[in-house]
């Protein structure tokens, strides 16, 4: 255990993440530079600005109900009942037996281990466990907590100091994956810190899909799941990653993502906030070399009273390197979004786009949209375009002229809405993406 | 089938249709001929039941029932359906899905294949390559693509009273054609039709033996007569008729 100083001088916020951690660390035999990192976390976290607007103190959310991997559990079939109808209703359990997809599971804080590692594994693309990763690769240690600053705001501080569970995923030079690798997250427990740290290593000229599904059954209390995931797509390497968000109504969340596009790499990104929980604010940070491109595609079905904010950087380091950040929003009931998604062009020759959608369904609800472009070289190409407005009158008539009802035309043309950005996705997917905009949307 | 009496529809305070009557019985054929800006749509719009249109004074009764508190999709259901002069276009939404859903919706949730047999023959009667499947709704299709789709979508619903607004504005011949087909193919299995129309070019390509034509002008209908009275409008345009019978 490693002491950085004196417990007579912490505030009682120190004392309790302090208790997390050593909660945290128990019996994982944590090397001492992880355990160190995470006390420069909690030294980080007092002095660290307070820069959420809704999370004033995350030491609300716990992170030391950690629960341990759950013995014997090395198939899908072994996981507790409640688990599997939750996938079930994810439509997770169907893709699996037609054996598309390798799985891993982190429920809770734990994390369940899938049979598909090996398999993967054979393949060249390597997905372990964080804390496991860290002892065994140096490949995941020179890249672990390097794209961030612990001491940036109170929540990367909390981060760093109680992270729990998270994968490594690496593939290797050349390695192209021809399905797409799943990921999921569940949330159980209530009043739960979820601080998931994932790092990825593209190799050169690798090329994977990586599909990554939140959800959470209903609990009484509210939950924070805050994520943070670092990856560095090295030259020519392709990372297409989608994340679907399927949060109940009293999850905050808070994803961080850092990531390295090298020359010539791609990384796409199509998060999906089917229900984006209470509240959802992030502010990713790219970096793109020469010849790079960022696609950032953000869907969100804002329902209740969530407040959605989506910032967001793109850095165009090198000469032609391309950016680009679409979002498209369906707006319902009190809820608000809020997207303020920017490119800075550092770079001759490169290249950015900014588009932004809402439909606003509610009377109470709202949107707001600031894209931001910064050029500091001459021949940039920066645009960015936007629409906010509610549907059409001309439409829904005439759908409902053909003998669709109300409810189910509006369904229709917020589909309509929202498919032209999500076509890629699996057919699973689309589908199951369709019937939770039947079972939100009204009339 | 569909009786209208004294029916007065305002927009924005301004009577747009004035103490207008007409009747239309089973599988009878009617046209209804007019200037520009006389009340044509307005009339179409109001019977297929736009939101905007349903404050009406008078009665609209289809199949001897007021149709006041029926919406849209209840009158479609109830057999009246319109086919619009300008088809708006529906992002994202697909064709074959949409049409599949309104089948759905008629013909009750079994028989999928049945239903897909069915588009796929009407989107061959009409002209189309099924190609035109996989677009999303309205988009990137010429004006006369979207008056087939429209007929086409009449063919699949197959309704008890077609009313016809405009289907050959901003048409091709060729659609033009394709599209008085399905005109007379409804009409010959049974369906009464109400075409809107200001010329008569389309009428020259459908049987009108027996049909029933009016001339509306300023909110209602002035005077009615047989087929006849098309080639008279050819001739002599609507103001002189109107001048001529004293009706203007």
């Amino acid at each position: 255990m490693v002491a950085i100083n004196n417990s007579s001088t912490k505030s009682p916020k120190e004392v309790s993440i302090e208790r997390g951690i050593e909660k945290i660390t128990e019996g994982k035999d944590e090397p001492e530079w992880v355990t160190e990192l995470r006390y420069r976390g909690l030294k980080a976290f007092e002095s660290a600005p307070q820069t959420d607007p809704i999370i004033s103190n995350p030491l609300e959310f716990l992170a030391d109900q950690d629960k341990t991997p759950a013995e014997g559990i090395e198939s899908l079939d072994d996981l507790p009942q409640e688990t599997k109808d939750l996938l079930d209703e994810l439509g997770i359990n169907e893709m699996e037996q037609r054996a598309i997809a390798g799985l891993t599971i982190q429920d809770g804080t734990g994390m369940i281990d899938s049979s598909f590692r090996e398999k993967w594994e054979k393949k060249g693309v390597i997905m372990a466990p964080m804390n496991e990763a860290l002892k065994r690769y140096p490949e995941a240690r020179e890249r672990f907590m390097k794209l961030y600053d612990p001491a940036a705001n109170k929540l990367a501080a909390y981060h760093t100091a109680v992270w729990n569970g998270g994968v490594f995923l690496w593939v290797k030079e050349g390695v192209k994956a021809e399905i797409p690798l799943h990921l999921f997250f569940l949330i159980q427990q209530e009043a739960l810190a979820q601080a998931p740290h994932i790092v990825i290593l593209a190799e050169p000229n690798s090329e994977i899909k990586l599909i990554e599904g939140c959800t959470s059954p209903i609990l009484s209390k509210h939950s924070l799941h805050l994520d943070m995931t670092e990856a560095y797509i090295e030259e020519g390497a392709k990372l297409d990653l989608t994340v679907l968000q399927n949060w109940p109504e009293y999850v905050h969340t808070r994803p961080t993502q850092r990531v390295k596009v090298g020359r010539d790499a791609q990384f796409s990104i199509t998060s999906v906030g089917l229900g984006p929980g209470k509240s959802n604010i992030t502010d990713p940070q790219y970096w793109v070399e020469e010849g790079g491109r960022v696609d950032v595609n953000s869907i969100i079905l804002a329902r209740e009273e969530s407040h959605v904010d989506l910032g967001g950087v793109i850095h165009l380091e090198g000469e032609d390197s391309t950016g680009i950040n679409n979002s498209k929003a369906v707006i319902m009931d009190d809820s608000e979004v809020i997207t303020r998604g920017k490119i800075n062009a550092d770079a001759s020759g490169t290249k950015g786009h900014i588009s932004c959608d809402g439909l606003v369904m509610d009377d109470g609800a709202s949107m707001e949209t600031y894209p931001g472009l910064s050029s500091r070289v001459e021949d940039a190409e920066l645009s960015h375009e936007a629409a906010i407005g509610e549907i059409k009158e001309e439409e829904l008539f005439y759908l409902m002229s053909r003998g669709l009802d109300e409810e189910e035309a509006t369904q229709l043309i917020v589909q309509g809405f929202v498919e032209p950005a999500i076509e890629d996705l699996p057919e699973e997917y689309l589908s199951e993406i369709r019937k939770i905009i039947e079972l939100t949307v009204k009339g | 089938m569909l009786e209208i009496k004294n029916l007065e529809v305002k927009k924005d305070g301004l009577a747009i249709l004035k103490n207008l009557n007409f009747s239309a019985g089973n599988s009878e054929f009617h046209v209804v001929m007019g200037p520009n800006g006389s009340g044509k749509s307005t009339l179409a719009r109001t019977l297929a039941g736009h939101p905007e249109y349903t404050n009406y004074e008078g009665s609209i009764k289809f199949k001897n029932r007021e149709i006041s508190d029926l919406k849209a999709d209840e009158r479609l259901r109830e057999g009246l359906m319109m086919g619009f002069q300008h088809p708006p276009r529906i992002n994202g939404v697909n064709i074959k899905r949409f049409l599949t859903r309104v089948l759905e919706k008629i013909d009750g949730k079994e028989g999928a294949e049945k239903i897909e047999e069915k588009i796929k023959s009407a989107t061959e009667e009409l002209g189309f390559s099924e190609d035109l499947l996989t677009r999303n709704i309205n988009a990137g299709l010429s004006g006369g693509e979207r008056k087939r789709l429209e007929l086409l979508q009449a063919r699949l619903i197959e309704p008890e009273i077609l009313i016809l607004d405009e289907p050959d504005s901003g048409v091709d011949v060729d659609s033009l054609e394709l599209i008085s087909d399905q005109i007379n193919w409804l009409h010959e299995r049974g369906t009464t039709v109400v075409l809107i129309t200001h010329y008569g070019s389309l009428l020259e390509e459908i049987d009108l033996e027996g049909a029933r034509v009016h001339l509306f002008s300023d909110g209602k209908i002035i005077t009615s007569g047989e087929q006849d009275l098309v080639r008279e409008v050819e001739d002599k345009g609507f103001n002189r008729i109107y001048e001529e019978c004293g009706c203007d």
